[in-house]
């Protein structure tokens, strides 16, 4: 439940009158939203709420946990409360039960041994679970998928230097001037490649500010269309991704202005100066 | 001193070989104030960019102040022309990203920043006469202040020569005589100038004057300053 969860929960083991709730659980209770502290009542029994999840993109998202124990008890307070349905769940009696694998350990290897080693029980993997069809048309879509970036990326590559090929056309009487007062070949080099620098960091932070905004405005779509849960990742994680990209966008860059800034560096001074007048 | 020897520059047109500039040799002595006339496309501007090393003669030798400047490697002749010599271009060349403040001391910071400190540049910028001008861009600028903080941005490194590319080629009569003036009041206290220029009146005002024709130098005539 951890990625789901909002906030954090109360410290030990949920007690027998708490529950934690799955994103659209409230609307069975005629709410338009549940809150932490919240008293719900399933099959007359009265529980405080400790948690809400996210939307996974799953059942659970209509339900919620609660202890073994309460459940058992509840089928007692479903009788002698009157509610509208009973809950029959005999002792001992249990629908499903989620394993947590280790990372370690094949899924398909645990799930094989759970259905050889226990008679009558049905085993499903978490990727089934989510969407089976969905995670087989993102694994053939892979191959594509890199070759669109990798064809993207050289496209920037070839954009950015011709970019710059022009700029170092344009300010030639600048650089010619520059030389003439005492530049050297090296400072040329070095100023077309800060301004490249410069450029790729800005771009690659307004990409990745855009690209976000759009993933934020689309998540809900993304599930809908998918029929899957859509995480955000962990704030760690976000931070490398991003500052690898950011050192990805700024390699691009100088890649791309590495020829106009050696052309800019050899220009004579006297033919930059006459030719950009 | 610069001294020109034997100096050929030949470029490539049209499959056909021409010597902008044609076995021409020269002395320029310390302190003079040498004029270049000429009709276009002489070779007058290529033969000043060959004494301040901004491009390679075919053949021949560049001395400034004995040393053969060609003989220097770029990070050396880089700092010649950053310590020795002081441009001035025919049209604005001042940068126009930069105050003219900036524009004055950006030389000094390639010649290792000593004298390109506010103070210094502020002063040369009273002495071309446009104080009040350190913190407006280039753009805010008539064609005449910016020919002056020009030669402020020349003379930051204090060098003791000037090469000038008609630096009052755009200008009103007015303006042109103002930066004569200056011309003059910098060649007073011992900087070398040489001057590349059409008009035969602004020539006059020069000690030497030189003639181009087709690559080939001449000397004119000698003026009394």
């Amino acid at each position: 439940m951890g990625p789901w969860i909002k906030g954090n929960l109360p410290e030990g083991r949920l007690k027998d009158n708490e529950v934690i709730l799955g994103s659209n659980a409230h609307i069975f209770f005629g709410k338009s939203e549940s809150y932490i502290g919240d008293k719900e009542v399933f099959y007359g029994k009265e529980f405080t709420v400790v948690g809400i999840l996210d939307s996974t993109g799953i059942g659970i998202d209509d339900g919620g946990f609660v202890t073994l124990a309460s459940v058992y008890n509840m089928t007692k307070t479903s009788e002698s409360n009157e509610t509208k349905r009973l809950l029959d769940v005999k002792p001992g009696e249990i629908s499903a039960l989620m394993v947590n694998v280790k990372p370690e350990y094949a899924r398909v290897d645990v799930a094989t041994a759970i259905e050889t080693q226990v008679s009558g029980v049905a085993v499903v993997t978490s990727k089934e679970l989510m969407s089976s069809s969905v995670a087989r048309q993102l694994e053939g879509l892979r191959p594509y998928l890199v070759m669109i970036g990798g064809g993207f990326w050289v496209i920037s590559v070839l954009m950015i230097g011709a970019l710059f090929s022009m700029v170092v056309n344009e300010r030639r009487r600048e650089l010619g001037l520059l030389q003439a007062m005492g530049a050297t070949r090296a400072y040329i080099f070095r100023l077309v490649m800060l301004e490249a620098v410069q450029l790729t960091a800005i771009g690659g932070i307004c990409g990745m500010a855009v690209g976000a905004a759009v993933i934020f405005v689309l998540k809900g779509t993304i599930e809908v269309s998918l029929g899957i849960a859509y995480l955000w990742p962990g704030a760690g994680f976000i931070a490398v991704f991003s500052l690898s990209l950011l050192v990805m966008a700024i390699s691009t860059g100088i890649l791309a202005a590495l020829y106009p800034a050696i052309v800019a560096s050899r220009l004579e001074p006297y033919q930059a100066i006459r030719t950009g007048e | 001193m610069i001294e020109l020897k034997n100096i050929t520059k030949a470029y490539m047109s049209g499959g056909v070989k021409i010597n902008a500039v044609d076995n021409v040799s020269l002395k320029v002595a310390d302190g003079e104030f040498i004029a270049v006339v000429g009709h276009s496309g002489s070779g007058k501007t290529t033969m000043v960019s060959l004494m301040g090393g901004l491009t390679k003669p075919t053949t021949g030798n560049v001395m400034v102040g004995g040393t053969d400047i060609w003989t220097l490697d770029n990070k050396q002749l880089a700092l010649l022309r950053s310590e020795k010599i002081g441009f001035c271009f025919q049209f604005s060349s001042l940068i126009p990203t930069l105050t003219c403040l900036d524009n004055v001391r950006l030389p000094a910071s390639f010649a290792g920043g000593q004298r390109g400190g506010v103070e210094h540049a502020l002063s040369l910028l009273e002495t071309v006469g446009v104080p009040d001008k350190a913190n407006a861009y280039p753009s805010e600028l008539s064609g005449g202040q910016q020919r002056r903080v020009a030669i402020a941005r020349a003379l930051i490194n204090e060098p003791g020569i000037i090469l000038a590319d008609e630096p009052t080629g755009d200008l009103d009569e007015y303006t042109e005589a103002d930066i004569m003036e200056l011309f003059e009041q910098v060649n007073a206290r011992g900087v070398t100038i040489v001057m590349v220029t059409h008009s035969r009146n602004l020539a006059a005002r020069a000690v030497r004057t030189l003639v181009m024709e087709n690559g080939t130098l001449s000397e004119s005539s000698k003026t009394s300053s």
